[in-house]
């Protein structure tokens, strides 16, 4: 531990401390611009100068090991004329004009720092070059002439994010940001993750659907989890007269961390289906409003009298999207009160059925979580793509690469990753299982494991054979993992969907030689939760007389629109209207995602609370009471405990709040 | 003791500035009390008193050579200066100009405008003024006491008028200072 | 006897800048008269490169007193050029905002600037010609005045936060809905503002009475007319179509604000830098027409709300059903709006729509231009943006409400100089008469110019040769 003096205070703190953290240990206030808590220290802005006694000039708090015995003076006259006389320079440096920009007014962190020294005017003159707008991307605007070159953006894109497209070209007073080699944002590497204007202190880089939508102050903040897929990042969602305006992530969630990707933070934003607010019911070929009453006998009427009868019964899809409550409840319904045997997911368990069979086989988890990820030096990434989907554990990834940590690519096709791996292993379709055995065989010819080398050597030649991929490469990636502290294996739906469940079981005997660990992606938002619920086998309409989809805010795809086609009867409950729903015999106007509170079990099994930002539309009910509604109608008791729930059956990962 | 003088003119604003001075509603009662107001932009009295004034007030920056001559004057003529908000204190946004350029301005609006019709020219009487670069009011007299804001809030700007008025300098801490 | 030119600098009680030269021939007669507006900022040429959603925020810094004409009209612009025109409740909103701005400019212009010279008489002495003037003769009437001026401004302040340039209006709609409370804190000051207004209005017509010679020799000149009216010729001031009329009130055009540069054009003289709109058809300067409070009422056949409709009657009265030319009823036109945007606020209370919150269209449909209009209080506002599909504005043309003003009021100047100067002599209250004859068009010079001015007022008597012969101040 380390002993200093700060104005006069004594302060303890942990070796590797700064001195600014340690002020900030001791609820001292040392202003700063280019410093972030979830951004390593950076020491641009000089904001954060404070007087250290025996030094010769002003140091950087921010990046300022604490020293033993170190005197600090953070607030003397030295000290206070350096701050005025930074933000004097940075004025100066380009063209900030306040009356217009967006964050003027309270949510400028430039602005608030000169009023916070009572700075009522600048002393030099700005330069009034004009420095160049970039508005070629889709989401944000680029000013140039409010940037201060903090670098937090460019440290944001590399660190958070590991996509390392903004930079700094040029020097001293030629600096400006540039995306890749100096080129629009709009044309360049960027992924629209959108963490670079989160963490922008000035309007430079500005929302454009959050511009002028009112100061922060006017804002309800609800802290929330994002459904957009598994990963289930925390969010911070902003609201106004019950519309989002932006969603931010929430710097203090473990899952994330404050990163987001475009499907979490701007995707939402565009949303345009059309709403529904009353149930509907169809009368002579078309769809017309009716009560709650009048729709849920209609579907009462309909299902009861097929309670049990395999086959041709009742069928009923649910959506990963909704919440563990609604989940818990739809499978009692059907499942449990109509007996039916056709009771899944729309996922239809291609991203979970193989993992939950071998935890079941296991008898219990044997996954690891994001945690094990985000400190993994060896990533095997086999049956995904990163760059497509479960974007934020991408970045996790990615942004570990330049400080050491390899990356290994299994698939059959192209991945959006591939410029960023070490090792391709590209193997034909349906090989997987041999891939894993190629390695496992070359770990032990290469003695990094216990084993018979000879018939090892066979196995790799072999292995090689029937995947395609040379035996050079299976050895230079056992290499990788073999030498590893903490090798990985994630793994997704290429894995899971079409292999065989050898397959899978061949990946985690490799990931047991190796002494590595093991996750898998699987795919929506309670993707996990389904299959704790067993709502996870493949779905076949056959012969049955009425299907039941619990859509939600989901949009259905065009294969599951074929197949539903000829139902003879189609109920759905759903936020917005789609082919699905102008096909249904009835309709149950739902909350979306922002209206609803409710539980999701993220990859890693962790239970999380999605809480309620906006109020639906009068007449729109939860997906969970518009289940329960449905249960009373058809005469059924319910357990609410959908949490007991969850650990009817092993899971792939352990299910944990 | 004689009630404080106090002059205001506006250079090159959008008058937002005077507009919240009367925002400060019927305490222009209590103010018209406090000091002698002299001239004024809503006033008929047309520049600072010669024998001169305690306080001059100037809102807007300095964008032509007239604005130079009321800033000197008025200057010249009061013992404290204010720079009233942002426009006088920074420049502001008719500070922007000074990115584009005076003559593609003129060019913009006088010959190239879609509504302007074929005979268009950039006008040039001696009558006119001359343009200059756009500027901050410190850039061409010394400034004695900033209020900036676009506009300043009436609540600052009448505890400024209010302190002057009585011979006190006004500080602008505890949220009177913005800059928007 | 030689000839002379008089200079006023500056003109006072009007918003921004302006400089009238007066120049006298041989006999002793005015030969012309000349308002020179001598300021000029480059809005239209700075604004490029800037996003389309930030010119309601922009603008407004062309003018502190109708900053919110621009905030809306920008919007509006917005609205056009990407497509997303705004739900019902937020236009009503904007509205809403728009009729509080039209109640404090217009109260502000009658009994601040323009109502010294009527109420305390345009010789009065120019030290005490003023609003503080005001306060100490009729304390009564200037706490009423400020009042209303406050009641408009606090409508504003409610929508958009602060008074002058509020923060509200985006492309698609506005950023906040109105709140029960505050709807009930607006309705309870509707009354009040009525009944100042129609102090405002008596004080008008005893004035007009009592000075019948002045008001038909003041400035009284046949023009066209120019604003938005309902489609039955109703006033209307935040969204509809354009009307023009001839100087008999026969109807030229009736058309869609968008299609402006089909229908009007812009001269440019070398002595001003405000620029002289006027009606294509009919050429420059036979074109010339007048817009603002006056040429709206002459525009309208009729005002939706009662007590504006029958101060109406009273005003197409003055002229037997013509047009009415006599510059200083603008005064009185000025009124009757303040009148209607006070009624009218009570309309758009009593919507059902006013307190949702359906305020935004988020949806963008890029169309490469998109035209703004709307009816400041000083006149027909046209904001016009052209862009990149990226929301790059590449050009802007603003047509700003006193430009098309600006031939009557040099007209009016030369008109009432050549009225009341019939001699050498030049005294102090025929000065302030010619200020007059602007003040009555209520000049946003600010504005018109996109840009500002002022100074001192000196006038010099000079001989041809340029020898001062006297010299006149008018400071104390």
């Amino acid at each position: 531990m380390i002993n200093l003096i700060i104005d006069g205070k004594n302060v303890e703190v942990p070796n590797g401390a700064t001195v600014l953290q340690a002020a900030e240990a001791a609820g001292i206030h040392i202003p700063t611009l280019c410093n972030h808590p979830s951004l390593k220290p950076f020491g641009g802005c000089r904001l954060c100068l404070v007087e250290v006694e025996g030094a010769r000039t002003l140091q950087p708090s921010c990046t300022l090991p604490a020293g033993n015995n170190m005197v600090v003076r953070t607030n003397t006259d030295k000290v206070k004329a350096a701050r005025k006389f930074v933000l004097t320079l940075i004025f100066s440096d380009r063209n900030h004009f306040c009356p217009f920009c967006q964050v003027t007014g309270g949510d400028c962190e430039l602005q608030n720092s000169a009023l916070n020294e009572g700075m009522a005017n600048w002393p030099y003159i700005p330069n009034w070059n004009n420095y160049p707008v970039d508005a070629s991307h889709k989401y944000f605007v680029l000013d140039n002439n409010r940037c201060i070159l903090c670098h937090r953006c460019v440290r944001a894109c590399g660190e958070l994010v590991g996509n390392f497209t903004l930079g700094i070209e040029e020097r001293g007073a030629q600096s400006m940001l540039v995306a890749d080699t100096g080129v629009p944002l709009g044309e360049s590497s960027c992924v629209q993750c959108g963490t670079c204007v989160a963490v922008c202190p000035t309007g430079a880089l500005i929302e454009r659907s959050y511009a002028y939508q009112g100061h922060e102050a006017d804002m309800d903040k609800v802290q929330s989890i994002c459904v957009g897929c598994s990963v289930g990042c925390g969010v911070t969602v902003y609201a106004r007269d019950n519309r989002i305006v932006r969603i931010l992530g929430d710097w203090d969630a473990p899952v994330n961390g404050g990163v987001l990707c475009k499907t979490g933070r701007f995707i939402p934003l565009e949303e345009d289906r059309e709403r529904i607010t009353s149930p509907m019911v169809k009368k002579d070929g078309k769809l017309e409003p009716a009560t709650w009453e009048e729709a849920l006998s209609k579907i009462a009427e309909k299902v009861k009298p097929l309670a049990g009868m395999n086959g041709s019964g009742v069928a009923a899809l649910a959506s990963t999207r909704l919440p563990a409550e609604a989940l818990s409840l739809f499978k009692q319904i059907f499942a449990g009160g109509l007996h039916s045997s056709m009771v899944t997911s729309i996922e239809e368990g291609t991203t979970t059925a193989a993992a939950s069979s071998l935890a079941e086989t296991l008898g219990k988890p044997f996954e690891a979580n994001l945690d094990a990820l985000k400190a993994s030096d060896c990533v095997v990434a086999a049956g995904v793509d990163l760059a497509e989907s479960h974007l934020v554990a991408g970045f996790m990834v990615k942004r570990n690469l330049p400080g050491g940590t390899r990356l290994i690519l299994i698939n059959s096709g192209e991945t959006g990753l591939d410029p960023q791996a070490s090792v391709l292993l590209k193997a034909a379709q349906g090989t997987d299982a041999d891939v894993f055995k190629g390695i496992a065989a070359a770990l032990v010819k290469l003695g990094l494991r216990d084993g018979d080398g000879v018939s090892a050597a066979a196995e790799l030649t072999r292995a090689a054979q029937a995947t395609g991929i040379a035996e050079d490469d299976l050895v230079e990636a056992a290499g990788l993992i073999g030498l590893a502290e903490q090798p990985m294996f994630v793994y997704g739906k290429g894995i899971t969907a079409k292999n065989s469940p050898q397959t899978l079981a061949s990946l985690v005997e490799l990931s047991k030689l190796a002494d590595a660990s093991v996750l898998s992606l699987k795919g929506e938002a309670n993707s996990l939760a389904a299959a704790a619920y067993q709502l996870d086998k493949p779905f076949e309409v056959n012969g049955h007389q009425a299907v039941f989809v619990a859509l939600g805010d989901d949009t259905p795809s065009q294969r599951l629109i074929q197949r539903l086609e000829n139902a003879p009867f189609l109920a759905v409950q759903a936020s917005y209207a789609s082919r699905l729903t102008a096909m249904a015999d009835v309709v149950l106007p739902v909350e979306m995602w922002a209206e609803q509170e409710g539980h999701y079990v993220n990859l890693e099994g962790r239970l999380q609370k999605a809480n309620r930002v906006l109020t639906a539309p009068d007449g729109v009910r939860s997906n969970a009471d518009a289940l329960m509604a449905l249960a009373e109608q058809l005469g059924f008791t319910v357990d609410e405990d959908w949490q007991a729930a969850l650990s009817a059956r092993p899971t792939p990962a352990a299910i944990a709040a | 003791m004689a009630k404080p003088k106090i002059s205001t003119d506006w250079l090159c604003g959008c008058a937002g500035c005077h507009m919240s001075l009367l925002d400060i509603d019927e305490r222009i009662i209590k103010i018209a009390e406090l000091a002698d107001i002299r001239s004024t932009p809503v006033t008929d009295l047309k520049e600072p008193d010669e024998a001169g004034v305690d306080v001059g007030i100037l809102e807007g920056g300095v964008n032509n050579t007239y604005n130079e001559e009321v800033a000197h004057k008025m200057r010249k003529r009061c013992k404290l200066l204010v720079a009233l908000g942002d426009c006088a204190v920074f420049g502001g946004v008719p500070a922007m100009r000074n990115l584009v350029g005076t003559e593609e301005a003129l060019r913009r609006a006088y010959i190239e405008a879609e509504s302007v019709d074929d005979e268009g020219f950039i006008p040039s009487d001696p009558e006119l003024g001359v343009m200059t670069n756009a500027r901050a009011l410190q850039e061409v007299v010394p400034v004695d006491i900033f209020v900036p804001g676009c506009p300043p809030d009436p609540d600052t700007i009448y505890y400024v008028l209010s302190e002057l008025a009585q011979g006190r300098m006004p500080k602008l801490d505890d949220g009177k200072l913005q800059w928007h | 006897m030689p000839a002379q030119k008089l200079t006023i600098e500056p003109v006072t009680r009007i918003e921004g800048h302006a400089k009238v030269t007066i120049h006298m021939n041989d006999a002793g007669k005015v030969e012309r008269a000349y308002m020179h507006v001598n300021e000029f900022r480059g809005f239209e040429k700075f604004c490029e490169g800037r996003m389309y959603f930030e010119m309601p925020y922009i603008t407004p810094r062309i003018c502190g007193i109708c900053p919110v004409s621009h905030h809306l009209a920008a919007a509006k612009a917005g609205d056009a050029l990407m497509g997303c025109p705004p739900p019902r409740p937020a236009s009503l909103l904007r509205e809403l905002m728009h009729m509080g701005q039209v109640i404090q400019s217009h109260g502000m212009h009658f009994f601040e600037l323009a109502g010294p010279d009527l109420l305390l008489g345009f010789d009065a002495d120019p030290a005490t010609r003023n609003v503080v003037g005001l306060i100490q003769a009729n304390p009564d009437l200037a706490t009423k005045a400020v009042a209303l001026r406050k009641y408009g401004q606090e409508i504003i302040k409610i929508l958009g936060g602060r008074r002058i340039h509020p923060l509200f209006a985006i492309p698609g709609g506005v950023n906040k809905a109105l709140k029960p409370e505050e709807r009930d804190v607006i309705l309870a000051g509707l009354d009040e503002a009525i009944a100042t207004t129609q102090v405002g209005i008596s004080i008008m017509r005893d004035w007009a009475e009592k000075n019948m010679e002045d008001i038909n020799k003041f400035a009284v000149f046949p023009t066209g007319y120019f604003g938005m009216v309902t489609p039955d010729n109703g006033l209307e001031l935040y969204d509809g179509q354009i009307r023009l009329i001839d100087q008999t009130g026969e109807q030229l055009e009736k058309f869609d604000g968008a299609n402006y540069l089909d229908h009007i054009a812009e001269h440019v003289e070398n002595w001003s830098y405000l620029k002289f709109p006027y009606y294509k058809k009919l050429g420059w300067p036979q074109g010339v027409y007048r817009v603002g409070p006056l040429g709206r009422l002459n525009v309208a056949e009729k005002i939706d709300t009662p007590l504006a409709n029958e101060e109406l009657k009273n005003f197409k009265a003055l002229n037997n059903g013509n047009p009415v030319e006599n510059t200083l009823y603008y005064h009185y036109a000025r009124l009757i709006e303040t009148l209607f945007a006070i009624e009218r606020v009570r309309v758009l209370l009593d919507d059902p729509d006013i307190l949702s919150t359906d305020i935004l269209n988020t949806q963008r449909s890029f169309q490469g231009q998109g035209v703004g209009v709307i009816e400041a209080p000083r006149g027909t506002l046209i904001h016009h943006y052209w862009a990149e599909p990226n929301g790059q504005l590449t050009r802007v043309n603003l047509i700003v409400s006193t430009g098309h003003n600006n031939w009557a009021m040099s007209n009016a100047v030369d008109s009432v100089a050549k009225t009341y100067i019939t001699g050498p002599e030049v005294h102090e209250g025929l000065l302030n008469r010619v200020e007059a004859a602007i003040r009555a068009y209520d000049p946003c010079l600010s504005c018109s110019t996109h840009a500002v001015g002022q100074m001192p007022m000196v006038v010099d008597v000079v001989d041809p040769q340029g020898n001062t012969i006297q010299t006149l101040r008018r400071n104390a």
